[in-house]
């Protein structure tokens, strides 16, 4: 994708995402998972909620792919956000919920269900202020 | 711990006021509760001001409570600002009960305010917004769209249609247009709620919480206190819980984990010695109406999935044997968000001293109160209170 002279790509928050720098290297989300107890949570935390041990998490990458738990086409958008356009949980194999964007589909016309599979994208979630482009993640169906 | 009693209420009307600023908002709730106790304003020893998104909305951050009451007379005396989602104002509540029942003083007001109605509405929409965790807003989370996939899920597990989602916007359309109070006063009918634009399917806009300016007041007292004063029938405050949501592994409609509501109202129960048979009337957080449903299990009124059949059979109408939100609720009565949970006060507090006119429930003697607001990153709210009032 060309980018616009002056134009900057800016994580839409900080920690969430490792995007692809070397050549075969494909992107991912940044989790976190508990040494002691094994869950994993995103984003990342210092202290794993469920049995709460200390100095015990480490980060890892979290699966590219998984599947749709719930979606809602939504018809009033908040501001920076153009609607219609549709918002998801997503399951990982991981036992993680994740929210986010689904994008690769026609909102008012897709044929997603709960339980579509579905996978990473990372791309311009909205503009800031300025033209720049925030970056975070969303997820598209799976070509069947 | 002691005793404390609800004295006294008062609300400004829940609507648009293009005219009033938070000062003059409070002020009518304030003064109509100390009229209500019949208690004089130089006795009231604390005080706490429930506001969620003044500081972005005014610009005046860190002390609206001191710059809220200050031109309503008070000073000199400590006051908390307290910020907590929707459930800012039964946090307030609970600060000024705590505060009684220690000990500590004997007269106190809990306050909440919102002010929301501007000229610039995407101003009011960016600050509601960001009341859900960042990562989500960040990230394009609609809050309206949040609830809509609680509900697909109840409806995943539990069956019914959006016609029964609907009946809920049916039912306290028609509690809203019996209360004074209330922003929208018009009952609805089925086809007018579905007919109503979509927002986030299953969701339409009357099934929505409105964006509204209001205030309302509460003021306490400890019960050995009361006689001081000439007052009606006091209502006492029986059980009081505040809880925070979870980092949970599972949702609550997917499996038969406990969730955050039902975690809270137990806590309230517990402090009370009652159980969910005992409450005869409830104010439930319906910031989505169909919302209700869940809730109205979660509290423990009805069986898991028999929410719907309980709203069929009338059996959540004023008339019927557990009345839900007389007062309209939030999409009738509008949601000035630092303001509800004090007006689910009021409302039973009404209730159950027989005041509440057209929407009276018969023989109410107990009556609960619930909030549920903001929303973490894993889809629970993330503030939660429950109040139980007893005649």
């Amino acid at each position: 994708m060309a980018e616009e002279i002056g134009k900057k790509r800016i994580p839409v928050l900080p920690g969430l995402i490792h995007e692809a720098v070397g050549p075969g290297e494909r992107p991912y989300l940044i989790g976190g998972k508990c040494k002691t107890c094994g869950k994993i949570c995103f984003p990342k935390a210092y202290v794993c909620s469920v049995c709460m041990t200390a100095d015990s998490m480490e980060e890892v990458p979290l699966s590219t792919r998984g599947f749709i738990d719930t979606f809602t086409v939504i018809h009033v958008a908040p501001l920076g956000f153009k609607a219609p356009y549709v918002q998801a949980f997503i399951n990982l194999p991981e036992g993680v919920r994740i929210f986010s964007l689904i994008t690769g589909c026609d909102p008012l016309h897709n044929d997603l269900e709960d339980g579509s599979e579905v996978e990473l994208v990372i791309e311009k979630i909205r503009e800031d202020e300025k033209g720049n482009d925030l970056i975070g993640y969303k997820f598209r169906p799976v070509e069947k | 711990m002691r005793e404390v009693v609800v004295l006294g209420v008062g609300m400004h009307p829940f609507g648009r006021h293009p005219d009033k600023g938070l000062a003059d908002l409070a002020h009518v709730a304030c003064w109509k509760a100390l009229k209500d106790a019949n208690v004089p304003a130089k006795d009231v020893q604390v005080a706490y001001l429930a506001n969620s998104i003044g500081g972005l909305i005014t610009g005046q951050e860190g002390i609206r409570a001191q710059t809220v009451l200050g031109p309503n007379g008070f000073g000199g005396i400590p006051m908390v600002n307290v910020e907590n989602a929707c459930a800012s104002a039964s946090t307030a509540f609970r600060g000024v009960w705590l505060e009684i029942a220690s000990g500590l003083y004997d007269v106190g007001l809990a306050i909440g305010v919102e002010k929301m109605h501007l000229d610039d509405r995407s101003r009011t929409i960016s600050a509601l917004i960001s009341i859900s965790q960042i990562e989500l807003s960040k990230l394009g989370m609609q809050f309206a769209g949040e609830a809509a996939m609680r509900c697909k899920r109840y409806m995943r597990r539990y069956g019914g249609t959006k016609e029964d989602l609907a009946l809920v916007a049916v039912k306290n359309s028609y509690n809203g247009s019996l209360n004074p109070y209330a922003f929208h006063r018009k009952p609805y009918t089925l086809e007018e709620v579905l007919n109503s634009p979509l927002i986030a399917d299953p969701l339409h806009l009357f099934m929505t919480s409105s964006i509204a300016d209001g205030a309302a007041a509460a003021i306490l007292c400890a019960r050995d206190a009361v006689k001081r004063y000439e007052t009606k029938r006091p209502v006492i405050v029986a059980g009081c819980a505040l809880m925070s949501g979870r980092f949970r592994e599972a949702d609550p409609l997917d499996t038969d984990v406990e969730s955050t509501i039902t975690l809270t109202a137990k806590e309230a129960y517990r402090q009370a010695g009652m159980e969910p048979k005992d409450i005869d009337v409830a104010e439930v957080h319906d910031a989505m109406s169909p919302i209700e449903l869940v809730s109205t299990e979660d509290l423990g009124f009805c069986g898991k999935g028999e929410a719907i059949r309980y709203l069929k059979e009338g059996r959540t109408k004023i008339t019927g044997d557990i009345p839900i939100n007389t007062s309209g609720g939030l999409c009738s009565r509008g949601h000035p968000v630092g303001a509800t949970g004090i007006a689910q006060i009021a409302e039973i507090v009404w209730q159950l001293r027989g005041e509440a006119g057209d929407r009276q429930v018969k023989d109410a003697l107990v009556g609960m109160c619930e909030d549920s607001g903001g929303v973490l990153v894993n889809g629970d709210n993330a503030a939660f209170t429950n109040v139980i009032l007893k005649r």
